[in-house]
């Protein structure tokens, strides 16, 4: 039994810088952090594979900065990590994205689970889990708030939803995305550092796993992006006079003009 | 009196009287100078009329040196812009900050590179533009509470967990502007204005001329914000640093930057006994680790108490707490500029715990931000839990207030005082539980007394302790200052020679003895505790 893990670098949440030239991402190894919904992903991989003995895999897509995110996964109790890293595979949107993930699932033998964080923070789609799910053909459960009763063959999952708490009974193999503090997270020890360090990560290019360059990157990427910008800053104050009577009504009118 | 200036304190303005310490003070008039010129009429106002005057910063002070004695508080809160930037001879940077800026906000500033540059001199604007391309810049003191103002943590010589590396605020002072009781201004500036000996000759601004003959007592060799600073031949600001408000009122500081170490990483080390936590703390000492920015420690209490939080505590469920209950953790902070030189100094902080008996399994390493926060978050709920506590004995017995201390031994004695410690809370079945900063041999005993007859009994031990600390050449206050609370300690440390020497300081600069009345040497008049 086998569960891949898969995680995305993302830029720290208060640091993110557009590139002039090109108004992309500027993705900068210093101010890199693992997308934090990940987090819980990589927590779950780490508890269900060490409470079943089933075999874990860190995935990623990416540049070779993100070895070291890959790195920290190993010392969190994943046995072994796949980087997949090649400019071919640059640029692409979500679907590209889940193609390669998912040829990268397939040339590993297949996985009978496959856990995601429920998006990341830096393109904020949600769109790669459920995608990947497609291009596998496995079942999918997106917002994951707790996951249980695992065997062989199912696993029982919950999530909130707007009238409560759902529980499904889903068929392995199957992809779920996971949602914040849906596990505990545990901190590497000193011992754990030295284990991660010995644990195998390999780079895949998109050679080894024999893509098509149509289908990768940019060129696999329906997505077209036009333009991308930093909003400008939209600030109104006004200043409120008169006694805390007179106060109190212009308050009153204000937020009936924002909730009207 | 400038009316406009000093104003009757009014009823909503009550939480002027205190400060962190719970203390209650008492005041008739305020004042919330926003130039250097208007605080000089306020203090000289004051000096003519004869009123007394606390200088305030941002109130998180738990030595009551903030609390009114009567009289003037002199609010600095609006004396808060950063004023410019310039490089010292060693090539670093010096911020040039009024003392109401409040620390968080600084460190923000200085992270952002974002300051309101238009008030600035030319001069400080291209050393700011070098500054943005330049590498990431600290100010490095980290007290506990960083909404703390500039000035207050030059009153009291503050410190933090880092100290263990980069020592108190002192050693990051470059210059100070201070404005005498009269009115008068002392511009110093560290290797400028300096002792001959141990005496100080200075000139004010206005031209006024100031002897000061320094203490003659040496110092203790520990961590220590007890007392004024005196040494031979020494700098101006350093006796102003540290010296609680009862010198002059800065009204602005020169801080020097240092750049930001590429990886800075957390390590939390777990210990089945104290001892094998006491006897870690000496080998890595011993050991001389380049990279130790930081070596802080939580006694068995204090870890129950976490654990008793997290379970009870909706604030502090996301708490991350080992799997099983440990009698100690020691928590380590490293840093680096490459992280193979931190994995080697993290495999020889697991060696030194196997040397004390303890497992490297049972250790936690932060080298995330997500990971760095949650350690935070760790070592913060100790004392918010134990102001819970407090408050919640409160709710019982109103007088009651924390025993905090804040003492320091030289590196022989640290076993020995965390035994004698350890050994004199479990006779006396006192609830409390002990953090702190033990790389310096300066950790926190609070005692969280239930009833009025428990706090009695606190005190009495405290005292106990500073006499046997002060035998052994240690301090009564490593990092909070004396303020009003300590006086008593003060004196025990120093005695009245010594004690006297600070007077005739303090009569040199504040003849009239107006400034932070109470501080350091004798108790307000009329003072009353909640």
């Amino acid at each position: 039994m086998r569960i891949v893990v898969c995680v995305k670098q993302v830029p720290g949440t208060n640091q993110v810088y557009l590139d002039p030239e090109t108004r992309s991402i500027v993705r900068e190894a210093r101010h890199a952090v693992l997308n934090p919904y990940d987090t819980f992903a990589v927590a779950w991989a780490a508890r269900l594979g060490s409470q079943h003995g089933w075999e874990t895999l860190a995935l990623s897509m990416g540049i070779p900065a993100v070895e070291k995110l890959l790195r920290d996964s190993l010392c969190r109790g994943i046995d072994r990590a796949v980087l997949l890293t090649d400019r071919l595979f640059a640029g692409a949107d979500t679907w590209a994205t889940a193609n390669t993930l998912a040829m990268a699932v397939r040339k590993l033998g297949g996985a009978d689970l496959v856990l995601c964080g429920k998006m990341a923070i830096d393109g904020d789609t949600a769109q790669t889990g459920p995608e990947l799910a497609e291009c596998l053909g496995y079942a999918v459960v997106t917002d994951v708030t707790d996951i249980k009763e695992v065997s062989r063959s199912q696993v029982q999952v919950s999530r909130h939803t707007e009238s409560g708490v759902q529980t499904l009974l889903v068929r392995l193999p199957a992809v779920l995305t996971v949602a914040k503090d849906s596990c505990p997270t545990r901190m590497p020890s000193i011992a754990d550092l030295a284990r991660g360090a010995s644990r195998p990560l390999e780079c895949w290019s998109a050679a080894n796993l024999g893509a098509d360059p149509d289908r990768i990157g940019q060129r696999g990427s329906p997505t077209r992006v036009v333009c991308t910008e930093t909003p400008p800053m939209k600030k109104q104050s006004r200043r409120l006079e008169g006694t805390l009577e007179q106060q109190a009504a212009s308050l009153e009118c204000i937020i009936r003009e924002i909730v009207s | 009196m400038p009316q406009d200036l000093i104003r009757p304190m009014t009823s909503d303005q009550a939480d002027y009287l205190r400060d962190e310490s719970r203390l209650i003070g008492q005041a008739e008039w305020i004042a919330f100078p926003e130039t250097e010129q208007q605080l000089r009429e306020i203090l000289a106002s004051c000096r003519r009329s004869g009123r007394p005057v606390t200088i305030q910063g941002a109130r998180t002070g738990i030595a009551a040196a903030a609390v009114p004695a009567g009289g003037v508080v002199l609010s600095l809160t609006r004396l808060n812009r950063v004023r410019g930037m310039k490089q010292n001879a060693d090539g670093r940077y010096v911020l040039c900050a009024e003392s109401g800026v409040i620390l968080s906000r600084l460190r923000k500033q200085i992270e952002d590179r974002h300051f309101a540059v238009s008030d600035w001199d030319e001069p400080s604007r291209q050393i700011f533009e070098q500054f943005r391309r330049d590498r990431t810049q600290i100010f490095t003191p980290d007290p506990t509470e960083a909404t703390a103002s500039l000035g207050g943590m030059v009153a009291c010589n503050a410190s933090g967990a880092r100290s263990y590396r980069y020592g108190p605020v002192r050693r990051h002072i470059q210059g100070l502007r201070v404005i005498l009781a009269d009115g008068q201004t002392l511009d110093l500036q560290r290797g400028r204005e300096k002792a001959a000996g141990r005496t100080l000759n200075l000139t004010t601004e206005q031209g006024g001329q100031l002897r000061i003959d320094l203490p003659t007592y040496a110092l203790p060799q520990v961590k220590s914000a007890a007392g004024y600073y005196a040494a031979d031949d020494m700098d101006a600001v350093d006796l102003f640093i540290g010296s609680d408000g009862t010198l002059g009122v800065v009204s602005q500081i020169e801080l020097v930057l240092q750049p930001l170490p590429d990886q800075i990483w957390g390590v939390t080390c777990f210990f089945g006994e104290e001892e094998q936590a006491w006897q870690f703390t000496e080998q890595v000492r011993a050991a001389g680790e380049t990279g130790l920015l930081a070596l802080e420690y939580f006694d068995r209490q204090a870890l129950a108490l976490l654990a008793r939080y997290k379970a009870g505590h909706p604030a502090f469920a996301r708490l991350e707490l080992p799997q099983r209950p440990f009698g100690a953790a020691i928590y380590c902070e490293l840093q680096g500029e490459r992280e193979d030189q931190l994995l080697e100094a993290v495999a020889r902080l697991g060696r030194q715990m196997e040397h004390a008996g303890a497992s490297p399994e049972d250790s936690w390493v932060a080298r995330t931000a997500f990971d760095r926060d949650q350690l935070l978050f760790f070592r913060h709920a100790a004392p918010e839990c134990v102001n819970l506590e407090i408050d919640r004995n409160r709710q019982r017995e109103p007088s009651l207030t924390k025993l905090g201390t804040d003492m320091s031994v030289p590196n022989d004695k640290l076993p020995a005082v965390m035994r004698l410690y350890r050994e004199d809370l479990k006779a006396s079945g006192l609830p409390y539980a002990i953090w702190g900063h033990i790389g310096d041999n300066h950790v926190h005993v609070n005692i969280l007394p239930r009833t009025a007859g428990e706090y009695e009994t606190g005190k009495t031990l405290y005292r106990s302790w500073a006499r046997q600390i002060v035998a052994w050449d240690g301090s009564v206050s490593a990092e909070h200052g004396i303020g009003k609370l300590k006086a008593e300690y003060l004196a025990l440390m120093f005695g009245e020679q010594s004690l006297s020497e600070m007077k005739r300081v303090k009569n040199a600069c504040d003849p009239g003895f107006l400034l932070g009345r109470g501080n350091l040497f004798a108790p307000p008049e009329g003072r009353k505790t909640e």
